[in-house]
Formats: structure tokens, sequence, C-alpha cells
């Protein structure tokens, strides 16, 4: 059979789907954020806190790990109305994708803190540092060094994973493709278009965080 | 709520249910296996393909990083719906199992090529130049200075990524492919309560990735142990 590829009736929907790719953005640094407090929390519990706390929080990350991101929307979309709690399509994706980042960041900054040495804290110590001085000058930038790396990749996955939230009639890249695909019908096309903008914004969002690396933690990141 | 999970467990758990559950239970295995042991093979071939010391020729390798970065770089959801509506168009009679199974192959491929590009990186430059040195064949570096060395590096990280398929192949449930996913969402229109139908999947898929990603912790931590040849 023969199709032509025919981007003249999408090409006009572009800056309509870009303006998806903000909301993709935006969903993306919100779960990544709070995810990240999760994970923090929760790395210093798993660090300083009592047993009970610790098993708790092995238990959240091993069921977060180990479960699709999309069925834990699907359960909090439609199981928690049950329970009286109402949410948006948007918060519903907002809050599965934060719990699920979450848990990648608890074990990310658990290794992290992990690779932090003894020596150096009693070698500052010897060397007749402070406290603060000691949190600033060797706990701080060794951990930032260690984190920097593994936190941006996050991000980039926390980017693609936003598409999930098309599934939920969330108007962001590919939510905004379905639109245009049900309005035009060139299929192919549009996905097509879509997969470009998300090579070219995970390319970007990867440089970025590259060259912010380099110039705050002096970390030699590579983008391929 | 309780109270109607209750009642409805005995009817949800029936002997019907249970094996439209496990049919799709074995879609959601067969996708995800199938596709990351093809994908993982695939992706093998083009890390040796794309290294400039063993087959990388430089149209070769060009498109091998090309594919590798693009196809790391773009959602499963999209991937899917490209592929989907690839073969739609170009007319091609295939199940819907089979446009899924390739999105998953393709995606592991690009992965696992990655992996492996870090086994290879892994054996160290004297190696190399001493079986130059000693005229081996790059059929014979590869078979036995490379792979001997790298598979202790490139095994382990692969069940983390095998887990990654089977979450993502809930994805699939998109195009109507009869995986858990979609069984669940089947089930749940047909009245039985979201509790019930979600909580049971989350728990099977639970059940599937835990032990895969324990086997792939297990084979680094036994697989580090042992001295570096």
């Amino acid at each position: 059979m023969n199709y032509n590829l025919i981007y003249s009736q999408v090409a006009g929907h572009i800056p309509y789907l870009l303006g998806g790719a903000i909301l993709t953005l935006e969903l993306a640094v919100i779960s990544f954020m709070v995810g990240w407090a999760i994970g923090l929390t929760n790395a210093s519990i798993l660090h300083f806190g009592p047993r009970p706390a610790r098993l708790a929080v092995r238990g959240y990350v091993t069921f977060f790990i180990n479960t699709p991101l999309l069925v834990q929307i699907f359960f909090i979309f439609f199981v928690l109305p049950d329970a009286g709690i109402l949410l948006s399509p948007y918060a519903a994706v907002a809050i599965g994708m934060s719990l699920n980042a979450g848990a990648y960041l608890t074990e990310i900054q658990r290794a992290g803190f992990q690779s932090l040495r003894r020596e150096e804290i009693d070698a500052a110590t010897a060397m007749g540092f402070s406290v603060p001085q000691i949190v600033w000058y060797v706990v701080l930038p060794h951990i930032a060094k260690a984190l920097y790396p593994p936190l941006s990749n996050q991000f980039i996955i926390q980017v693609m994973t936003t598409s999930i939230a098309a599934i939920f009639a969330v108007e962001e890249l590919t939510g905004r493709a379905y639109n245009v695909n049900s309005l035009t019908f060139r299929s192919l096309e549009v996905f097509s278009i879509v997969a470009i903008i998300y090579l070219v914004l995970t390319l970007a969002c990867s440089l970025a965080l590259a060259l912010l690396g380099r110039w705050l933690f002096r970390v030699k990141a590579r983008v391929f | 709520m309780w109270e109607q999970l209750l009642e409805d467990a005995p009817r949800f758990f029936g002997i019907w249910n249970l094996m439209f559950l496990g049919q799709a239970l074995l879609n959601t295995l067969l996708l995800s296996y199938l596709g990351a042991a093809f994908g993982f093979a695939i992706g093998f071939s083009l890390a040796i393909g794309r290294h400039p010391r063993l087959y990388g020729i430089a149209p070769i390798h060009l498109l091998a990083t090309a594919y590798v970065e693009v196809f790391r770089r773009i959602p499963f959801l999209v991937k899917l719906m490209c592929i989907f509506f690839a073969f739609q168009l170009s007319g091609a009679q295939v199940s819907l199992f089979t446009i899924a199974l390739v999105t998953v192959v393709l995606s592991a491929a690009a992965f696992a090529a990655e992996i492996a590009r870090a086994g290879i990186e892994a054996v160290p430059a004297p190696q190399w130049d001493a079986a130059e040195a000693m005229n081996f064949s790059r059929w014979k570096v590869l078979t036995q200075i490379v792979a001997p060395q790298s598979w202790r590096v490139v095994l382990p990280p692969l069940f983390g990524y095998a887990v990654g398929f089977i979450k993502s192949t809930s994805i699939a449930s998109q195009i109507g492919v009869m995986e858990l996913t979609y069984a669940a969402k089947i089930l749940n229109t047909r009245g039985f309560s979201a509790l019930l139908c979600f909580g049971t999947i989350l728990i099977v898929y639970f059940l599937i990735c835990w032990p895969t990603k324990r086997f792939g912790e297990h084979l680094e931590a036994r697989l580090g142990r042992r001295p570096k040849i």
C-alpha cells in the first residue's frame, strides 16, 4: 500500500504542540522537586531513623520501583475517589509521578550519602575545621559531585515519563498530539513530529544540566 | 469501600476472571521477556558494530549511534504510537501484540547497546594493544578477550532494564494489547471495584518484577565479589 507523508496539514499545529512541551517540562519539574524532597527525607531516615521507619521506607521504595507508574496512577485516579478523595487528572498524574520519582531518588541519594567516607571527615577534623566548615567544604561538595550525574539523569527520565499523563487526558506534549491527531488524522506525521520534539527537549535538558554541573560542581557529565 | 470489597472479592476471584487474568499475565510475560531477549541480542550486535576496534565501520557506527540516542530519548508511549501507525499505514496485517513486541524489542536494543558499550569499554586499553600486537583477528578479540571479561559488567544491569520493560508493557494497554493493565481496565468496566482490579494487578506486577530485580542484584553481588581476570 502506498501512503504519502503529508506534513503541511500538521505544520500549522506545531506551535500548539510546543505549548504542550512547556506543560511537559512543568510536570517534570514539579514531580522531580517533590520526589527529591521525598527522597531526601527517606534517605535521611534510612541513615538515622529508627528501625520501623527504615522498614517503612524500604517497603515504599521496593513497592514503587517494582510496579508500573501507569498502574500506580490508575490506582490513584480510580480508587481514591471511592475513599472520598477526588483528584483532577493533572493532580493524580503529578502525585503518582512524584511518589514514583521519590522512590528512585531515595535509592540514588542513599547511595550518594554512602559514598562519603569517614576518613574525609576525620581528616578535616584533624586539620582543625569547625563543624559548619566540614559540612560546607567537605561533605556538601563531595555529595554534590557524586549525586549530580544520577540526579540529572533522573530528571531526563522524568521528562519522558510525563507522556503517561496523556492517557489521563492531560494536555501536555503527547496529549496535544492525540488532539491534533483527531483533528487532522495525519497520525504518523503528528507522532513523528512529537518524537522529534521529545528528542530535542531531552537533548537540550541534558546539555543544560551538563553545563550547569560543570559550572557549579565541576562535574564532567557526558551528554552522549 | 471495605464492605463492597468483601462483597465483590469472591465474585472477582471466580474461575473465569482468574483465567482471564492468567491469559493477560502470560501476554505480559511474553511481551516483556521475549522483547527483552530479542532486544538485548540486537543491542549487543549494535554495540559490537559500533566499536571502532571491533567491527566499527564509519557509516554503521554513525547509524548505530543515532539509533541508540534517538530511541533512548523518546518516551515509550510515543514510540508505540509511531510504530502502531507506521504498521497501520504500511498496510501490513499484524496483531497488536506484534506491534507492542516490536516496540519493546527496539527500545531494549537501544538500552542494551549502551550497557554493552560500557562493558566493552571496561576492557583496559593495553589488552587491546596486546591483542593487536599478537595479530588476533577481530573475532578472536571479541570471543576470547572482550566477552569473557565484559559479561560480568553487562549481565547484572540487564535485569534492571528487564524490570523497566515489564513495567513499560503496561503502556501497551493504550493500543489494546490484552495484557494485565488492559485486563484490569476491562474488569473495571464490567463493574468490579477499581480497588480490586488495579490492586490485584499491582500485586501481580510486583510479584513479577521484584524477583527479577532481586536476581539481578544477586548476580551483581556474586560477580562483583570474584577477582577480576
